[in-house]
């Protein structure tokens, strides 16, 4: 895929430029808010790394810019500033996630990876199922093939999620945002534990579709559910 | 900017003011009143005199140039007496011997000069008079006594008079504190409205001075330039932890992205150490979050979805996610009783405060604790109870580790702050935390104010 990062800072921006290439991605460079924009009318991008605080414009200007030309590609938002508030307003003025500083690189790459195919993403509230794996929202079960297991609250909301975003890699900061709508960071393994609980009990099922990526997070593989 | 919605409207406390400012008032006037009795009495007193002296003078005018003698002021006595059936004067003459000469009234001689006198009138009641005695040449003694029905109404009068205005100035002194009390209350009701919304962290809030007078307006203006500075203030120290915010981590950016490389294409000698530091830069960043995250919620910062929250749900869902942490260490967690109880509340920062307690247990606790976690209804509210059977804190570290930074006795990991994030949280909404020894391990116990009132129920459960 190929992303365009807006990064003023030399050493950051040439970090990530490295880190997506060895996750085999393109990208393109701009280092002010008026670069990234005329960047962004000279070719599409799948996605943008848009770091807030630019020497020019802010980054949430360039944000309004690009949406009132009816450009919608997804913009993941960079920033130093991580309160709570800071996110929100990212997010409200058109920005598809927001990262603080100091990030993970496999973190900033399946973020961006998830916002760019987010169009195919299967809307939720969907029958979800996966090759012969099938999850059951009115009776929070698993099905596969003949066998059922009961699912409690969370390890339901995990599998839901993993199963609308299959073959990608989710992380644990994902999970934490979107099956537990944490903004803090546990200082425990909560995710782990859980999904420890979760793999088990597709275990007895006889199909553990879950795979962990050391240090990132998993990936729900639809082979393994045929 | 947030409120906080309590019960705010104090009525004003005038009572004992006004009984007091009434005390004053009545003591005040009962003053007047003796002042200005006493300045009549004497004046009353005064006339009395002159008119003893003008008498006096009067019966002893010398006659062709001689001094009255005897005889004659004794006919002047007689010929009033023949006159005169009633009046308020009484004339007497006694000899040298201090035999009465002339005059009706039973009295023995009086000293010369004014005094003053008791003597039966009409025969039957003792009455009081003034009189004033005077030597005349021939060494007789004329006595004129002037008993002034004014004056001793006055006296009667006295006691009851004082009694009635102190009595009415207290009334008057009462109700006029309670209407001034009223008044001013409703003057200061607005600053006092201003002053709630600022104590709950909503500094834009100023004193409406249109339709305030005088004092109170200077004092709401005051009051208003000391609100603007101090909204200055807060916001210069918001920048000041933006500015840090972004100048740390930058740098923090830079570290972890020359880390990671270490750890990618350094050679296999270094990389454990690349890893140690990698860990070491992802522990400052932690640290940092928390701290970030506790300034945002004790400055009321923490951009909150306050709502009716109903705790039951959201407690059974914090179980569901700690059961397999707090199993995979090695403990065990159950949930006892659970009320069904609602609260005034943020969803994200109630799961915080309850994940942050049940974390502590994870980590602090030797293997094989258990933990209860338990949610009961009393009169005040909700009573949250995370109780476990591990060692405890000595009672020392009880008050000490809300506070940032400070750790149990036997404690190293963790950022030092978990707890005091707690307290935060729960100093948000108005609850105490309350920490105490279980005899053995640890009961912490969270109150919070309950909210009956029919509302929209916030989803507690997450977002997925």
């Amino acid at each position: 895929m190929r992303f365009l990062i807006v990064e003023d800072d030399p050493v950051i921006a040439e970090h990530i430029v490295a880190g997506l290439g060895l996750h085999g991605h393109e990208t393109t460079l701009a280092q002010t808010g008026s670069e990234a924009i005329l960047m962004l009318d000279r070719r599409p991008h799948d996605a943008v790394v848009l770091d807030r605080l630019l020497p020019d414009i802010n980054g949430l200007s360039v944000i309004d810019h690009v949406r009132r030309q009816g450009n919608a590609v997804p913009v993941l938002m960079l920033s130093a500033l991580g309160s709570v508030k800071d996110r929100i307003e990212g997010l409200e003025v058109g920005a598809d996630d927001y990262l603080a500083k100091p990030f993970d690189m496999d973190e900033l790459a399946a973020r961006l990876s998830a916002i760019a195919r987010r169009n195919v993403s299967r809307p939720e509230g969907s029958r979800l199922q996966v090759g012969r794996l099938e999850l059951d929202p009115s009776s929070h079960r698993a099905r596969y093939r003949d066998a059922s297991a009961a699912l409690n609250r969370k390890q339901y909301s995990l599998l839901a999620h993993l199963m609308r975003n299959t073959d990608r890699l989710v992380t644990r900061s994902m999970l934490l945002e979107s099956v537990w709508a944490y903004s803090f960071s546990p200082t425990t393994n909560i995710v782990e534990s859980n999904m420890s609980r979760l793999r088990t009990a597709l275990l007895a099922l006889g199909c553990d579709p879950i795979e962990t990526q050391r240090g990132a997070g998993y990936i729900l593989r639809s082979d393994r559910c045929a | 900017m947030r409120l906080i919605p309590r019960a705010l409207t104090r009525s004003p406390r005038v009572g004992r003011l006004a009984i007091q400012f009434g005390m004053a008032f009545a003591i005040a006037m009962l003053a007047v009143g003796m002042i200005g009795f006493s300045a009549a009495d004497s004046w009353v007193s005064s006339r009395i005199d002159a008119s003893l002296r003008y008498h006096t003078a009067k019966y002893l005018q010398p006659v062709d140039g001689h001094g009255a003698d005897d005889a004659a002021v004794a006919a002047k006595i007689l010929d009033w007496q023949r006159r005169k059936v009633l009046s308020e004067r009484t004339y007497v003459l006694f000899g040298r011997d201090g035999g009465r000469i002339a005059g009706r009234l039973d009295i023995t001689p009086l000293p010369p000069g004014f005094s003053d006198v008791r003597f039966l009138g009409g025969g039957r009641n003792y009455q009081e008079g003034r009189a004033l005695a005077t030597r005349l040449p021939s060494g007789s003694l004329l006595v004129i006594v002037q008993h002034s029905e004014a004056a001793a109404s006055l006296h009667a009068l006295l006691p009851g008079v004082v009694l009635a205005i102190s009595l009415v100035a207290l009334v008057m002194g009462v109700s006029a504190t309670f209407l001034f009390a009223r008044l001013t209350a409703n003057r200061l009701a607005e600053t006092q409205g201003a002053a709630d919304a600022i104590a709950a962290g909503d500094l834009s809030r100023r004193i409406q001075t249109d339709r305030l007078d005088g004092m109170f307006a200077v004092q709401a203006d005051s009051l208003n330039r000391m609100i603007d500075r101090m909204e200055e203030l807060v916001r210069a120290q918001r920048l000041f932890s933006s500015n840090l915010a972004h100048d740390l981590r930058t740098p923090l950016t830079r570290l972890r992205g020359m880390l990671a490389r270490g750890v990618a294409d350094g050679d296999p000698a270094l990389s454990g150490t690349f890893e140690r530091a990698e860990r070491e830069c992802a522990s400052i960043i932690a640290i940092f979050d928390a701290l970030l995250r506790l300034a945002e919620i004790e400055t009321g910062r923490h951009p909150s979805a306050m709502g009716t929250l109903s705790l039951r749900p959201l407690i059974e869902d914090v179980a569901d996610t700690m059961d397999p942490v707090i199993a995979d260490r090695g403990g065990t967690l159950e949930v006892g009783r659970l009320d069904d109880v609602a609260i005034t509340g943020d969803s994200d920062l109630i799961n915080q405060l309850l994940i942050n307690l049940l974390e502590n247990i994870a980590t602090h606790t030797p293997v094989g604790t258990r933990a209860r976690l338990s949610l009961e209804r009393d009169a005040d509210g909700a009573v949250i109870t995370i109780r476990d059977d591990g060692p405890g804190l000595a009672a020392g570290d009880l008050a000490r580790v809300t506070r940032p930074f400070e750790r149990g006795a036997s404690t190293t990991r963790g950022s030092g702050l978990g707890l005091a994030i707690a307290q935060a949280i729960v100093r948000f909404h108005n609850g105490r935390l309350d920490l105490a020894d279980a005899a053995p391990g640890l009961e912490v116990r969270v109150r919070i104010p309950a909210n009956d009132s029919p509302g929209p129920i916030v989803d507690a459960g997450a977002a997925a």
